[in-house]
């Protein structure tokens, strides 16, 4: 997330969007090299890193606004989300097949299918973010 | 990476596979051929496939210093001929049939390159749904102004 934060749910869903791009490309490049002999698949991990990016931002040590009434809203957990890295690591497990490549292209077919309604998922959700800006700012009903 | 960049590592399968398919039909195409410019028959053409990485610093840099996450797809590196021995054909009455009448036909086993042909051809399937999800990712996200 940039510097203006409107609160912590766009800066996840651009993390999680940020991985699902990158989880993307690894599905793409495995399957690209499904005729590859000796070819080792890459897994690309984000689900751990946004669990983490998650629970570091409920801390509010950034910044945080004053209150002097219970009733009014504090910052606490509004604020930019930490930095988020994806890992992607080289699957080394076991040749399933002749030519010592351990791509299966049914399973990456599946992963290709589900991470891209993730992705649209989340980017629907992060439409539906900005709209609910937009009305609060335009003062729509 | 970009945000359309897998499309072209996707595409980089597209262009391998399809000089396999390329390969395979010019092997069936020649599975009779007797004379070559080389002499001798036709041999069976084979493509190599490799790994493609992006070795580039900055793209390694990118990837947050993981020389895994670069890769770019994969790349044909040659196309290799089979040297497994001829077919041999007794026909004393073909124009290339040696002294003792067999004819040296290709080592090309059309049952076996219609095989490779299916392999490359779903392969080819593959990557063409891949580019259509990369294409839909990027259209969603896109989307999000518009909402």
């Amino acid at each position: 997330m940039g510097d203006i934060s409107f609160g912590q749910t766009i800066g996840m869903l651009k993390n999680a969007m940020d991985g699902a791009s990158a989880a993307h490309s690894a599905i793409a490049n495995n399957i690209a090299n499904v005729n590859t002999p000796n070819f080792r698949r890459t897994d690309v991990s984000f689900k751990e890193a946004l669990a983490q990016s998650e629970a570091s931002m409920g801390d509010p040590t950034t910044f945080s606004l004053e209150t002097n009434d219970p009733r009014q809203f504090s910052l606490d957990g509004a604020h930019a989300a930490q930095p988020f890295s994806v890992t992607s690591t080289v699957d080394d497990t076991e040749q399933m097949r002749v030519d010592g490549s351990n791509v299966d292209v049914d399973q990456e077919m599946a992963k290709l299918s589900i991470n891209s309604s993730y992705a649209q998922t989340m980017s629907q959700l992060l439409g539906n973010g900005y709209t609910r800006i937009r009305r609060a700012i335009e003062e729509q009903a | 990476m970009g945000m359309y960049d897998s499309i072209e590592v996707s595409a980089s399968g597209l262009s391998a596979e399809r000089l396999a398919m390329d390969t395979i039909a010019n092997n069936i195409a020649n599975a009779n051929t007797t004379r070559t410019a080389e002499g001798g028959p036709f041999k069976r053409q084979l493509v190599v496939f490799a790994q493609k990485q992006d070795a580039s610093s900055a793209s390694v840099a990118a990837a947050g210093g993981d020389p895994s996450a670069s890769q770019a797809g994969v790349q044909v590196v040659g196309i290799v001929n089979d040297n497994s021995p001829d077919r041999l054909v007794y026909d004393p009455t073909h124009p290339d049939a040696d002294a003792n009448g067999y004819v040296h036909m290709p080592n090309v086993d059309v049952v076996k390159e219609m095989v490779d042909m299916m392999a490359a051809s779903r392969a080819y399937e593959a990557n063409v749904t891949a580019i259509e999800e990369s294409r839909n990712m990027g259209n969603a996200t896109l989307g999000i102004l518009k909402a």
